[in-house]
């Protein structure tokens, strides 16, 4: 199939399915509706890839009546923010939509020559290619399982009309809106899409119309406007320092003048905000209060991973500047703090939340790192954050419908309860945590990079790391801790026992989620040497990492995913299928008194009263809680952001 | 990986245990003199592993089981790897999932006092990793590569030039081993408020494996501290040797810290005197590589 009809399928298909799933109440007739463009997308998606590395890059400027078309819904956009401002009376939703309205105008009739046009307006290189792969495959299958969420979820809230068809119009909408951020090569289109992405979010936050949620959502709306301001205003200082509005224009520019430096600043500062870095790390702890399908969209496929893409995008533009040394350091500051601060949650959206900040974190580091070796660990990770965290979600939405909470303290021994959602969540642990598992891989490649001198600064970046890796240890050990906590079965049951929520299409997403994650760690040499490396090539960087013989070798480290696989499966699985336990042996836990199992677990204490047996998860609240560290935390990253404006500047 | 590091990673598999066990059997013999006691005879560690394997099977739940197999084989994995001489950074990963195992085993079962000692591990794990990470980027700043080959391939003892980068892996080490000050997830003694921590709900032939997992810990970090000696061998072997005697004198005369006091400690001194060595090799020597 010709390249332009997949672009034009990979970010109109998406949108057309909205605009017809508006008018579909019927859930049976939505079905189809949605999961056959999502299996279309997943497939042009695919076949995108394999023509963009067979015959190199695609471009495309579509017919000016385009141009027109994107400027007229662009003024309505920006119009529609003002508009929500003035309607919810919220003064930065106003002030910053008034902003961004004034200067697009100002730059598109007065700034700009009239007929400025970016040639070409689509540029579809192997990153945009990766980045479509992340947003068609990971975000088809979310919104697939949606579909049965949403169902439950408005059964539960007992809803008298459903208000699934805006859900869904939003949820559908934002793939074709990602997938246009990622091709654009036009600022001026990029742009477009990029406000998208806020309108879709803001109004899939808001979706249950709650009071926190219409909070959350603004909030989320103001935060990113105000990339969105950095993003217009970065744009206007490009065009008047380069003449040009084209990103291949200015990462190919080669070592850039300091007069780009500002705008490039400014776009990281736009690419901060939507990645959700502090401290605007609050709009996305927010977003939590959406339906969890929103969550696992806009943590793993979408939105956030809009921010880190730009950062990475035009690494190689401010290669060997002031502003790739302070990328790293923030990168890394942001990756520590925020894995120190999920030590503290105990809801677990928020964990997840914290550990996705902290993810983007370290993708933003690595691109500020800037060498061969951290740019291919930036877009691994990229793609194992998608597949793993995505699955997080899922797993922990199929949870909340079912025991109604969502603290990890209600899913103490969770294993006897619902071994089979337990077992896959904790499967997704695993991946996400150890070795030899694909985001362990980015960490090991990712502390390479950083120990190799790239700046004066690295000796911080590699001790942030470091402590940053093992705080994230804590919490998802922890976690896993939490769900494996059973009574001993000498003690009897304590925990209620009941069915297993029925299979469905949920599950199926949730396999599939995690197959591929435990697929492309094993494979990920091939993966490294089909997708990552050339990626790493064509943005003009020399591949680090050799596979042969399937191992993944640096100049400085060697490392065999897939021989670590077998040996470390076989470590686990060995014991779980031999060790056979007789119930005879079986015995209670050691309490601080005698036993009682007919009571349950239960311990006889002072003057022979039972008392039951009580255990809890500690999450050093003071030590690491937001209300002891948030200030300290919000407070280095504005300076680090100041510095870093400033550094350019002066 | 040559024909000779798969040979001498499978010898260590084999030896390990024995000069574990003897090397536990010592700790036990000074630390009764140093108490004024006789103490037991220094094979006493085997004749207790195999009582503790000939003893009936008691057991609370079958995860604790599996997870503590898993904490055996991949400390096994990780002193393999380390005498084959492979990546430094993959082998504390390793370690990391290998420690995560021991404590998932205490979590896996509803015990208060398996439950809070397996919480305090996994902040002894928050206090010694990045202190590990960090050792592993200063070696590799002075040899270049971070494959424990390379370390035999580097000319000068690591030691001369990061000497505070090895008085920080000494704290990381005496957490790891669960010495005093740092017994902080599982006391030494059964009759204090912890009970055993981690290891309470073992009894048997399944302590036994935990105590034969110690053994290759105790190989794998006494190797780790070598490695600051590497040419010649014997000289780091004696260095090991010293330290573990440094381990065995300062258990005996502290009390055991709290956790904050733990963390502080290991990060502000462990983690800042790698720093400090860092700028100290930039500054001083002027020899880090550039590459």
């Amino acid at each position: 199939m010709a390249g332009e009809a997949l672009i034009a399928i990979l970010i109109l298909l998406p949108v057309a399915t909205a605009l017809a799933g508006l008018a579909v109440k019927n859930e049976q007739l939505r079905r189809p509706l949605i999961i056959l463009p999502c299996a279309v997308l997943i497939a042009a998606s695919l076949l995108l890839t394999f023509q963009v590395a067979a015959h190199g890059p695609l471009t495309l400027t579509p017919a000016a009546s385009w141009d027109t078309i994107i400027l007229v819904l662009e003024l309505v956009l920006l119009a529609y923010f003002v508009y929500v401002g003035v309607v919810r009376k919220h003064v930065l939703v106003l002030g910053l939509g008034a902003l961004q309205l004034v200067l697009f105008t100002l730059l598109k009739f007065v700034w700009l020559p009239s007929g400025f046009k970016v040639q070409p307006a689509l540029y579809i290189d192997l990153l945009a290619v990766v980045m479509c792969l992340v947003i068609s495959v990971v975000g088809a299958l979310i919104v697939i399982y949606g579909l049965n969420y949403m169902q439950n979820h408005e059964r539960h809230l007992k809803l008298s009309a459903t208000r699934q068809h805006i859900f869904f119009f939003f949820l559908v909408g934002f793939l074709g809106a990602m997938n246009g951020v990622v091709f654009a090569n036009s600022l001026l289109w990029l742009f477009f899409f990029w406000e998208l992405t806020t309108l879709c979010c803001y109004h899939l936050i808001r979706h249950d119309l709650t009071e926190e949620a219409e909070q959350s959502a603004l909030r989320a709306l103001w935060m990113n406007l105000f990339g969105g301001v950095a993003l217009l205003t970065g744009m206007a200082l490009t065009y008047q320092a380069s003449g040009t509005l084209s990103l291949l224009d200015i990462t190919g520019l080669g070592a850039v003048g300091s007069v780009l430096l500002l705008p490039l600043a400014l776009f990281c500062l736009a690419g901060f905000t939507k990645a959700a870095q502090v401290p605007f790390q609050r709009w996305l702890l927010g977003a939590m209060v959406a339906p969890t399908p929103v969550s696992a969209l806009l943590h793993s496929s979408t939105m956030v991973k809009a921010g880190v893409y730009l950062v990475l995008r035009l690494a190689p533009a401010y290669e060997g500047t002031y502003l790739t040394a302070v990328l790293a350091v923030f990168g890394a500051f942001v990756f520590m703090v925020t894995s120190l601060l999920a030590i503290s949650q105990r809801i677990s959206k928020r964990v997840l939340a914290y550990s996705t900040i902290s993810s983007l974190g370290l993708v933003i580091c690595l691109a500020g790192i800037n060498t061969g070796l951290a740019i291919a660990a930036a877009v691994a990770l990229i793609i194992f954050h998608a597949v793993t965290k995505g699955l997080l979600f899922l797993v922990v939405g199929i949870v909340e419908q079912d025991i109604h909470s969502r603290d990890i303290e209600d899913m103490e021994g969770l294993t006897t309860r619902l071994p089979l959602v337990s077992g896959l969540a904790i499967l997704g642990m695993i991946v996400i945590l150890f070795v030899p598992f694909g985001v362990l891989f980015t960490k090991w490649a990712g502390l390479q990079a950083a120990a190799t001198p790239f700046s004066d600064l690295y000796p911080l970046v590699v001790v942030f790391l470091a402590v940053g890796s093992a705080a994230g240890v804590v919490f998802w050990v922890r976690w896993i801790g939490r769900l494996i906590s059973v009574v001993s079965p000498a003690e009897g049951t304590s925990a209620e026992s009941r069915p297993e929520p029925r299979l469905s299409g949920s599950y199926l997403v949730v396999f599939s989620l995690l197959a591929g994650a435990v697929v492309l760690s094993a494979l990920a040499a091939p993966l490294v040497s089909g997708l990552i490396n050339p990626t790493v090539v064509a943005m003009g960087y020399s591949p680090a990492l050799d596979t042969t013989g399937w191992h993944l070798a640096t100049p400085y480290g060697f490392f065999s995913p897939w021989a670590l696989f077998v040996v470390i499966a076989l470590a686990l699985v060995l014991p779980a299928l031999l060790v056979k336990i007789r119930p005879e042996e079986v015995r209670p836990v050691y309490l601080c008194g005698e036993n009682q199992p007919a009571a349950g677990p239960t311990f006889r204490s002072i003057a022979d009263q039972p008392v039951p047996a009580q255990t809890g998860g500690i999450y050093w609240t003071e030590a690491f809680g937001e209300k002891s560290l948030n200030a300290w935390v919000n407070g280095a990253g504005i300076v680090l952001l100041a510095a870093l404006i400033a550094g350019v500047i002066v | 990986m040559s024909g000779f590091d798969w040979l001498i990673g499978l010898a260590a598999l084999v030896l390990a245990p024995l000069v574990g066990g003897f090397l536990r059997g010592v700790d036990r013999k000074l630390t009764a003199r140093m108490q004024g006691r006789i103490g037991p005879p220094v094979w006493q560690q085997f004749y207790d592993f195999f009582k503790l394997v000939g003893k009936t099977r008691a057991v609370t739940t079958k995860g604790a089981l599996v997870w503590i197999w898993g904490y055996l084989l991949l400390t096994m994995l990780a002193v393999f790897m380390l005498f084959a001489r492979q990546d430094l950074l993959i082998i504390f990963f390793i370690l990391a999932f290998a420690g995560a195992c021991l404590v998932f085993g205490a979590f896996s079962v509803r015990s208060p006092y398996s439950q809070i000692g397996g919480h305090r591990e996994i902040m002894q794990m928050l206090s010694y990793e990045p202190i590990l990470l960090l050792a592993a980027v200063a070696i590799f700043l002075q040899t270049g590569t971070f494959k424990v080959s390379g370390i035999f391939e580097h000319g000068e003892p690591l030691l001369l030039t990061l000497p505070l980068v090895f008085v920080a892996v000494l704290i990381a080490l005496t957490i790891k081993l669960r010495k005093s000050p740092f017994d902080i997830s599982a006391s030494e003694h059964a009759h204090q408020e912890l009970v055993r921590g981690v290891y309470t709900e073992y009894s048997g032939r399944h302590l036994a494996l935990i105590e034969l997992t110690h053994w290759y810990e105790l190989v794998l970090i006494l190797a780790f501290v070598a490695l600051f000696w590497a040419q010649p061998l014997w000289i780091g072997v004696l260095l090991a040797l010293a330290v573990y005697f440094l381990e065995l004198i300062v258990d005996n005369v502290e009390a055991r810290l709290q956790w904050g006091w733990m963390l502080s400690i290991s990060w502000a001194a462990g983690v800042g005197f790698i720093l400090v060595n860092i700028l100290m090799i930039e500054l001083l020597f002027g020899n880090v590589l550039r590459l």
